[in-house]
This record gives structure tokens, C-alpha cells and sequence, in this order.
């Protein structure tokens, strides 16, 4: 019995050694036989699309090609590359929710091991020789597949991987570090692939041709008068809720300018229930403009859901407004538009704001930010009509830069994204392949918490000059903070909006104080478990303190504010109140009702928690304008804090230096009361101070390049007197 | 090893007759404080210059305190020290055929390498706040909890079976009720997690930990001397346990030890014990009440390190974390105490004295039954 043991293991080794042989050999003779291609991508059009356009371009050139589409049931794919008559196997695939144990995480592995299955099944079938990924986690398995494939011996084919967007989804960031090579759309992407991008631009199917002004306008169904200068404002097939209600807006703004100017408006078409854009927009423009200026529309504005002849449009417009999909770009930049986008805030990754970015840097686009607000319970992304309207109006009457525009739209993307993706596959250099492109680089955007360290770190180095563009240092990224901090505010988790209230604070986005100061004095009850332990509001504390500090680094001061201080001085939570005081000490000068403020300053002097009294001590130094002030301060000579002893002692040295008070004998006496002996003290060591000495002597002398040798104390004189 | 050599000696001749002396636990006691201390007054310059030479100094980490001064810079991982003497005293003095002893010695060892590596990560990560991720932490400790809870209530159970799962407070004569095997176990497992954590969390001043967890392991030594006695533990109403003797001796040595660390890291501290020493004191103190059977007594020995843990963890899971606003002024208690503005020898101080106190109210329950 025991004996058979090896036997068969050793039989069952053979076996697999044979099988492995045979497969080997199976997919090497079926792949140099005919051009076998996987394709894999999807999720939505804009990952299926491009994935088709390479089936395509391969077919023109071996019409033989046998081809395979991977994709999810479901999705975008099922019902496009049906209609292109690819063959289509599903596998089973899902989003990556993030490392964090959850159930979702469990699922997604699960979901994943099963999708690399199917595949494994499909790869051993088809045998392909190249596998064609255009991204999206639909593609994941297949790759993976494939590269295990690959590292067993078993697969002869090579993997390519087509990124749309500038930065990559976690799916392609992770697996493009082994597939063969990674097409990239955007120069900027080229530093996450050093090795093996390579920049060929977006492959479209029927490609979009520029057509003369006169030829596209004839083709068009309706009529543009002659002389206009041509905005066409599109969301999409689908349609954006947010552009379509900003042009509505707009009009207004637009309307005396109705003999320059002429809009052409893609509402979108209706897919899903929660949204008709057409209704929408139609209901929209009959709130906002009145009858007698919606009869001025005529000749100055179209509207069509979807338009069949986009490549028409495009060709008569002067600037284009729209959302940052990859594809949009793609299709604005072979034609050579220049462009105002609105990327959509809230993706993963902020794909649009990093693509609506590149094409910014690349100086052939203006992008606008939408904001984030809660609108009856609902969250909603929405852009003001006259932000909208002033930019198109600015950017009208600036020929010089429209052309500038237009001149690097064209240059923005690769053109002839079909024959450097070829000439990739085909390994032939039968068109320059885009090695040759050089990346751009690119400056990653930062997380909202390191966006706070970096603002807060800033802010605690020089409180007087901090400017939140010496940190950001570009202008648009700083909206764009500015715009992501304000739609935190609409989260539900506090943490989040605490977040979201600190960054308000820091990126100075003045335009949300009401905002803030509304939250402030938000009084909603949290929930009853959580008022059992010791919470109030719905607002937290933190969130509350940190609204007094954000108004504070902004440097904003209004009696309005002055009011919602006065108020929140009176807030359960002692650090709001402690924060208040604070507040009222860095105003000083500016406190509009001064015996109000001093009075509340007063209250909190005579807080319970110690932290607002020294608080309390530092206002009255600062605000006081009396003699009341002084004897107020005196009060505090017994108090068993010695915090808020100190805090007296030098509110009172402020008093004297604003010359409120004047030196007396008397207050030389009195001040001498005071009880002096303190529970705390600060250690010297006298070896650290010795050390920091001889550090900053070298540092300084490295700075300005003297010799070292030159005879100079290290030790100042008094601090050597001291030993 | 002197133990095994004096008895092997003992029957050879009547001239090693004074080395019956080794059978009395309170010689031995004695014999390894002394060794303990020793050791440290020998190994530790050496150790803090090594320390220094290898820069394995404590790294800064955001405590929200504005301190006097900046203390990185100090060497960590004294408990390096702690360890080496409690084990080399007990090599010494030790039997160690004695299952209480290899427990206790075990409890130390795996929350002292636990330590050990979190303090490495740190200096190599040059972060404070970068050392093994909370979870790896609790799942280490885990993993010794749940063995040690299953040689508690399990058949190698040095307590012996009638005694196992039977759980006894202070002040009160006769075990309180039995919790059965399995809930006892949860119960044990809980605790040591509990235990070696709160005293990682104490150690945050100079000197804070040590000295409490001298006055901790004195006491339980004392009552390891009483339930190992039969005379004394019937005289006082205490189970017998067998054996339970030679766990004294492993308290004089940890108080030997003690006593030898704080010369160096009494204010202002030379050296640090870092997560190794707090870690290994924390898990030992809890695998010895436990096995001394006054695991309810440690709330009240070791109220300090109870009120520093829940103030703690109160601060921040409920208060910081869930309800959006601060508990305590700041968290844990000594910070606090520095936060409003007593400095940091007088907190120590006056918390050692908190918790000398509360060793001797529980030393008060050796009669106050």
C-alpha cells in the first residue's frame, strides 16, 4: 500500500507535466496560426468603447482575426459589443472597495477568484496572442489570469493595458507593473509606468473629422445666424444635471449679449428614472426666465436631447462646455477646440478633475469646479449660472487666448491613437509608437488629510503671512480644495465634515462663512446613545470648535460674526468657549460691541474649566479699556490655577503696553499679591541648549559659505556667563 | 541553577548542610532580588551607551502636551534590562520544574519580544507613532491570552481542576461562584489583553510604570508567600495552591529589578523601558494575579493602571472618535494631571503615592475577609 504512494505521485506529476506540455503547445500553434485577440474591458462606454475601436483597427489589418470579449454581465459591454457582433463571455468581477476587512471586501476576493477561473477556462480555449485590457475592474481577472498564465510557462501571448484617463484606476495601477505594455492617453500618466508606457492617445471607432464651418452648418437642423461666436454646452449622452441647469442660469446672464453669441444646449437623453433631463431643463427655463425673455431665446439658443452629428456641432462651435471624460477630451482635442469643463466632482480617483486638470496645464482648457450642497436632504452638485456665464462672456472677448487655446488643444492628445496601439501589437513600428513622447509631469492631488498637514503645518509656522497658494501653489487646484472641502460639509459621518470645516478654514474659502456660521449655531440633538454619553448636537463639539478656529484663520471679522461668537460663548462644550475667547483675544481691535464682547469675555473668565478662564484672562488683556479690566485681572491673583495666575499677570502686562492702564506704584504693590508658587516649571539642560548652539552656528556658516575656521565663540557671551 | 545544584549537593554530605537554605523561599526571595539589582547595576551603562552608539533612541510622538522639553533623543527599550534580570536572577534562584514559574516567565518573555519588535519598528520607522499596527499588537497579545487561558481552565492547569474556574474577590472568604471553563477562560483571555495594555498606556512619564508595578508585584508576591503556605493559607482562609510559593520569589526578583531600573530612569530619565518593558510588566502582573487567583483584586492594586487604561480608551474611542468632543482635558490621566499644569515630577510622584496607597488597601484583604 505504501509503496504505490509514490508511484502515484510520481504518475500524477507526469501528468500534469504532460497536460502543461500539451496546452503550451496548443496555444503556441493556435496563436502563430491565426491572430487570436482577447478583449476585456467595460463597466461603461467609456471603457468598452476604445476596447472596440483597437478590435477594429486589428481587423482592417488581418481581416481573419478571430476575437473574444470578456466582460460583466449587465454592464455597459452587454449591450454594445453585442451590437458589434464580438463574441461575448461573461466572468464575474467587482469594484475594489479599499483593503479595509468588510464584508464587501470578502465579497469582492470571492467574486475575483471566481472571475480568474472563468477566465483561466476561456484564456486554455481561445488561446489568444495578445490579451487587449481597456480597464475597469472588469478587466482585472483576465489579466490576472493571464499573467498567471504567463508565469507558468503555459501562455505565449502578450498583454496590453489601454488607460483613458490621466490618472490610473486601482485596477490598472496595480496589474500595469507586469502586463507587456501600458497605452496611455495622457502624457501626465507616463510617470506611473516609467517602464512600460507608452503614450498613443484614445483609439475612437469612426473618427471625428473636421469638417468646414459652412459644410458642418449646412448639415445642421437648424440655423445659425450668420457672425456668431458659437458655445455648444453638452453633459454627455446621458446628460449632466449640473450643466444643463448652470446654461439654464446662464441664459439670463447671456441674454443681453443675444446678437454676438449663439448656444447650442445636448440636454441628454433620459436613462434612469431619477433624472429626465429634458423636463428638467424645459422646467427649468420656464422658473428662470419670464415669458417675454424666453421669446428672446429664439436665434440665440438651440436645444436637442442628443445630437446624431456631434462631429457638426463640434465643427461650428467656438468653445466647448463639458464634463472631463476621457472621450470628450479625446474628440475636443482632435479637433482642435478649445474647451470650458466641468469635470464631475465625487468620482474615484477624481478622474475628471485630474483629466479636466492635464488638459488645463496643457493650456487648452478652463475648467470650473461645481459645489457640493445639501438641498433638502438631498446631496446635489450644482454650478452658479453667472459663474458660468461670466467665464464663457471672458473668455468671448479674449480672441488672443481663445487661439492659444485652440492652437495647444490640437497638441493636447496623441492623434492616430489606432496606428501607434497597432503598431504596438504588432511589434512592426509601422507607425511611430509612443515611446517617443516625452511625460509630462505630474503633480498628484492631494488627499483631503494631507491637505490639512500640509495647510495646518503652514498655518503653525507663521500665522500673520500664511497664504494657502504658498502651499498649493497652483490657483485652479486651490479652487478645486476649496470646492472638494465644501462638499464635505454635506457628509453624513462628522469626521468628514470636521474635515471638511478645518479646510474651509485653511484654503480661505471666505464664500462659505454663512455656511459655517449657520452650522455653528445649529442646534439639532445628536442621537439619544450618544447624548447618554455625553454628546449635544449633531454638530460635535469639534466641529463647532473648530468653525470658531476656522473663522479665525481666515482672519474674518463682520458684526454678524461678532454675533454668532457672542452666542457660541455660551456653548456647552468648554472648548468652543475657550476657543470663542480666543477668538475675541486675536480680534481685539476689531470687536465692533465692545462692552457686549467684554461682558461675555467676563462670563468666561468665571468659567468652571480652567482652559477658558486663561482663555478668558488673555480677551480682557486684549479688548479691555478701562480700569475695570485691571481689577478684573487683579481678581485673579488667588486663583488655584497658576495657568490662569499667568494668564492675568500678562493680560495685564498687555493692558500696560496698549497704555490702557498706566504704571502705578499701587499696581507694582498690587501685582505683588499674586501667588507666585507654581505646581510647574521648565527644565534646562544646559547640554541640549550647548548642542543646539553649536548646530545652528554650523548650519548658518554652511548657508553663507564661510570657512569654519574662524574664531568665534560658540557659546554666546551671556549664556556662557550663566555657567 | 543553584537550587538544582544545592539539592543534589544536600544528600551528599553533611558538610553542604547550609544549603538546605535554598528550600526557604525566603531566602531565595532575597537572594534574587539581590541578583536582579545587581545585574542591573552592572549591564546598564554599558546598555545606555549601546543604546546610544546604535541609536535605538525614543522617537517623538504628538501627545497634544506642550512639554517643557523635547525627550526625544532618550534610549529606549530599557525593558531589555528588566528582563534580563528577572531571568537571569530566576536562572539563578529558580525552580524551574514549577509550573507557576515557567507560566510567569513565559507571560514575560512573549509580551517582551511583542515589545521588543514594536520598539524596533519605531526606531526604524523613525516615528513614534509608526510602531506594529494596533491590530498585529492585539492579535499577538491574543494569541498568548487564549494559550494561557487554555493552561488555566485546561487539564495542565496549574491551579489543579477544583480550583480552575472558580473566581474569588476581595473581602470576601469563599470563591464567589464558579464560571465554568469556557467563560472563565474568555475572562482570563480578556484580562491579560487588558492588563499588559494599560500598563503600556501608564508608561508615558519617567518613572511612571515602574514604580507602581514594583508596589503590584511586591503585593502579589506576599500573597503567592501566603497561598503556597499551607499553614498561612489556612490561617487566612486562602485556597492552598501547591507550588505557588516560588512565584515570590519571582516577585522579589521583579522588585529587585524594578528597583534597579528606576535608579536610572527616575526623572530625568537615562533610559526608557519602551514598549518591551511595559508590554512584558503589563503581562506579567497579569498572568501572575491570575494565577494567584486575585485577578478581581488587580482593579483595586492596580487601580492606577485601570484608571490610566479606561481614561484612555474612554478619551478616545467614546469622546474623540465617536462623540466629537473631548472627556477629560486630555487623556491619559498623567497627561492630564500635566495638562492642568503640575509638572511632571510632582504627577509622578504624587501617583506613586496613589498607588502605594491602594497597595496597601489590598494587602489590608490578606486579613479583611
Amino acid at each position: 500500500m505504501l509503496t504505490s504512494v509514490p508511484i502515484i505521485l510520481l504518475l500524477f506529476a507526469i501528468s500534469v507535466l504532460l497536460a502543461m506540455g500539451l496546452l503550451k503547445w496548443r496555444w503556441r500553434r493556435l496563436s502563430s496560426l491565426e491572430c487570436r485577440v482577447m478583449l476585456s474591458g467595460g463597466g461603461t462606454g467609456g471603457h468598452v468603447n476604445p476596447a472596440l475601436a483597437i478590435a477594429e483597427g486589428i481587423r482592417k489589418r488581418e481581416p481573419d482575426a478571430r476575437f473574444c470579449y470578456l466582460g460583466v454581465r449587465g454592464k455597459a459591454e452587454a449591450v454594445i459589443v453585442r451590437r458589434a457582433g464580438y463574441p461575448l463571455h461573461f466572468v464575474s468581477s467587482t469594484g475594489f472597495p479599499g483593503l479595509r476587512p468588510s464584508f464587501r471586501t470578502i465579497r469582492f476576493f470571492i467574486k475575483l477568484a471566481v472571475g480568474i477561473l472563468q477566465s483561466s477556462f476561456l484564456l486554455l480555449w481561445f488561446c489568444p496572442r495578445w490579451v487587449v485590457a481597456t480597464g475597469g475592474y472588469v478587466s482585472a481577472p483576465v489579466i490576472i489570469a493571464a499573467l498567471i498564465f504567463r508565469t507558468l510557462g503555459i501562455a505565449h501571448t502578450r498583454i496590453f493595458l489601454h488607460e483613458q484617463n490621466s490618472i490610473p484606476g486601482q485596477m490598472n495601477g496595480l496589474l500595469g507593473r507586469w502586463v507587456d505594455r501600458v497605452l496611455l492617453t495622457f502624457p501626465q500618466t507616463l510617470s506611473f509606468f516609467p517602464r512600460n508606457g507608452s503614450v498613443v492617445g484614445y483609439p475612437i471607432r469612426h473618427s471625428i473629422v473636421q469638417k468646414s464651418r459652412d459644410e458642418a452648418a449646412s448639415n445642421l437642423a437648424f440655423r445659425i445666424p450668420e457672425g456668431r461666436w458659437v458655445v455648444f454646452a453638452f453633459g454627455g449622452s446621458q446628460g449632466a444635471r449640473t450643466i444643463n441647469r448652470a446654461v439654464v442660469d446662464a441664459l439670463r446672464h447671456l441674454l443681453p449679449y443675444r446678437e454676438r453669441l449663439f448656444i447650442i444646449h445636448g440636454t441628454g437623453l433620459a436613462q434612469s428614472e431619477k433624472y429626465d433631463p429634458a423636463a428638467d431643463t424645459e422646467g427649468r427655463l420656464k422658473r428662470v426666465l419670464s415669458a417675454e425673455e424666453r421669446v428672446l431665446l429664439e436665434g440665440f439658443y438651440y436645444r436637442q436631447d442628443y445630437f446624431h452629428n456631434i462631429a457638426d456641432v463640434y465643427s461650428v462651435s467656438d468653445l466647448i462646455v463639458c464634463r472631463s471624460g476621457a472621450g470628450s477630451l479625446n474628440e475636443i482635442s482632435s479637433l482642435g477646440k478649445p474647451a470650458l469643463l466641468i469635470p464631475k466632482a465625487n468620482l474615484p480617483g477624481d478622474h475628471q478633475v485630474m483629466n479636466a486638470r492635464a488638459m488645463k496645464h496643457g493650456g487648452a482648457a478652463e475648467v470650473l469646479f461645481e459645489d457640493t450642497v445639501l438641498e433638502e436632504g438631498q446631496v446635489l452638485e450644482t454650478l452658479q449660472g453667472h459663474v458660468l456665464a461670466d467665464r464663457i462672456l471672458r473668455l468671448m472677448n479674449d480672441p488672443g487666448r481663445l487661439s492659444d487655446m485652440e492652437g495647444r488643444s490640437r497638441q493636447f492628445l496623441r492623434r492616430r491613437a489606432n496606428e501607434r496601439i497597432l503598431s504596438e501589437l504588432f511589434q512592426d513600428n509601422s507607425y511611430n509608437n509612443g515611446l517617443g513622447a516625452h511625460g509630462l509631469p505630474f503633480k498628484p492631488l492631494m488627499t483631503n488629510h494631507g491637505l490639512l498637514q500640509a495647510l495646518s503645518a503652514a498655518y503653525a509656522r507663521s500665522p500673520s503671512s500664511y497664504d494657502p497658494l504658498d502651499v498649493v501653489e497652483d490657483e485652479d487646484d486651490l479652487v478645486y480644495y476649496r470646492h472638494r472641502a465644501a462638499g464635505l460639509l454635506t457628509h453624513e459621518a462628522w469626521q468628514d465634515r470636521n474635515v471638511g470645516v478645518k479646510l474651509i478654514g485653511y484654503t480661505h474659502y471666505h464664500e462659505k462663512t454663512p455656511a459655517l456660521l449657520h452650522m455653528l449655531a445649529d442646534r439639532t440633538p445628536a442621537s439619544r446613545l450618544r447624548r447618554l454619553f455625553g454628546g449635544d448636537f449633531k454638530e460635535v463639539g469639534f466641529i463647532r470648535r473648530n468653525i470658531v478656529q476656522a473663522i479665525q484663520v481666515m482672519k474674518l471679522y463682520d458684526p454678524e460674526i461678532e454675533g454668532h461668537l457672542l452666542v457660541a460663548a455660551g456653548d456647552p462644550y468648554f472648548e468652543v468657549r475657550s476657543q470663542v475667547c480666543q477668538a475675541f483675544a486675536f480680534f481685539g481691535s476689531r470687536v465692533f460691541e465692545r462692552e457686549t464682547v467684554f461682558q461675555t469675555v467676563l462670563k468666561g473668565l468665571e468659567d468652571d474649566c480652567f482652559e477658558v478662564s486663561v482663555e478668558g484672562a488673555r480677551a480682557i488683556g486684549e479688548i479691555g479699556m478701562d480700569h475695570r479690566a485691571l481689577e478684573i485681572l487683579l481678581l485673579l491673583r488667588e486663583n488655584h490655577y497658576w495657568q490662569v495666575r499667568d494668564a492675568g499677570l500678562r493680560a495685564i502686562h498687555r493692558l500696560l503696553e496698549r497704555g490702557v492702564v498706566p504704571p502705578t506704584d499701587s499696581l507694582t504693590a498690587e501685582i505683588g499679591s499674586f501667588i507666585l508658587t507654581a505646581t510647574d516649571f521648565r527644565p534646562h539642560f544646559s547640554i541640549k541648549e550647548s548642542y543646539k548652539v553649536v548646530q545652528t552656528s554650523c548650519r548658518e556658516r554652511l548657508k553663507d559659505g564661510k570657512p569654519l575656521c574662524e574664531d568665534v565663540p560658540l557659546l554666546t557671551e551671556a549664556s556662557a556667563r550663566k555657567r | 541553577m543553584i537550587y538544582e545544584i544545592c539539592n543534589l549537593l544536600i544528600p551528599i554530605s553533611d558538610s553542604f548542610s547550609f544549603c538546605r537554605l535554598v528550600n526557604y523561599i525566603t531566602f531565595r526571595s532575597i537572594m534574587a532580588a539581590l541578583t536582579a539589582v545587581i545585574f542591573i547595576f552592572l549591564f546598564s551603562k554599558p546598555f545606555i551607551l549601546y543604546m546610544h552608539r546604535r541609536s535605538l533612541l525614543d522617537q517623538a510622538r504628538d501627545t497634544g502636551i506642550r512639554s517643557a522639553f523635547d525627550k526625544s533623543g532618550t534610549p529606549t527599550m530599557g525593558g531589555v534590562l528588566i528582563i534580563g534580570a528577572v531571568l537571569s536572577s530566576m536562572a539563578i534562584w529558580g525552580n524551574w520544574h514549577n509550573p507557576f514559574l515557567v507560566a510567569s516567565m513565559a507571560g514575560m518573555l512573549w509580551f517582551g519580544l511583542l515589545g521588543f519588535w514594536d520598539d524596533l519598528s519605531k526606531v526604524r520607522r523613525r516615528s513614534g507613532d509608526r510602531g506594529l499596527s494596533e491590530r498585529t499588537k492585539l492579535l499577538l497579545q491574543g494569541f498568548f491570552a487564549a494559550a494561557f487561558a487554555w493552561v488555566c481552565v485546561g487539564p495542565f492547569g496549574p491551579m489543579g481542576p477544583e480550583m480552575a474556574s472558580k473566581l474569588y474577590i476581595p473581602f470576601y472568604k469563599y470563591p464567589l461562584f464558579d464560571m465554568g471553563p469556557f467563560f472563565y477562560g474568555v475572562f482570563i483571555f480578556l484580562f491579560v489583553i487588558f492588563v499588559s495594555n494599560a500598563v503600556n498606556i501608564t508608561d508615558g512619564l519617567d518613572g511612571l510604570a515602574i514604580t507602581p508595578s514594583l508596589f503590584v508585584m511586591a503585593v502579589l508576591g506576599i500573597f503567592a508567600y501566603v497561598e503556597g503556605n499551607r499553614i498561612y493559607s489556612s490561617y487566612l482562609y486562602y485556597p492552598f495552591l501547591r507550588n505557588a510559593g516560588e512565584l515570590t520569589i519571582f516577585g522579589a526578583a521583579f522588585v529587585g529589578a524594578g528597583l534597579g531600573f528606576l535608579w536610572y530612569n527616575a526623572y530625568p530619565a537615562q533610559i526608557f523601558m519602551g514598549d518591551t518593558g511595559s508590554l512584558a510588566i503589563g503581562g506579567t502582573m497579569a498572568v501572575v494575579s491570575v494565577l494567584l487567583k486575585q485577578e478581581m483584586l488587580f482593579p483595586l492594586l492596580g487601580g492606577l493602571f485601570l484608571v490610566e487604561a479606561l481614561s484612555s480608551q474612554i478619551q478616545d474611542k467614546i469622546g474623540v472618535q465617536w462623540l466629537g468632543r473631548r472627556i477629560f482635558f486630555r487623556a491619559p490621566l498623567h497627561h492630564d494631571l500635566q495638562y492642568k499644569g503640575i509638572a511632571e515630577t510632582k504627577v509622578v510622584i504624587r501617583l506613586w503615592i496613589l498607588s502605594g496607597i491602594l497597595a496597601l488597601i489590598a494587602l489590608a484583604t490578606l486579613k479583611l475577609r
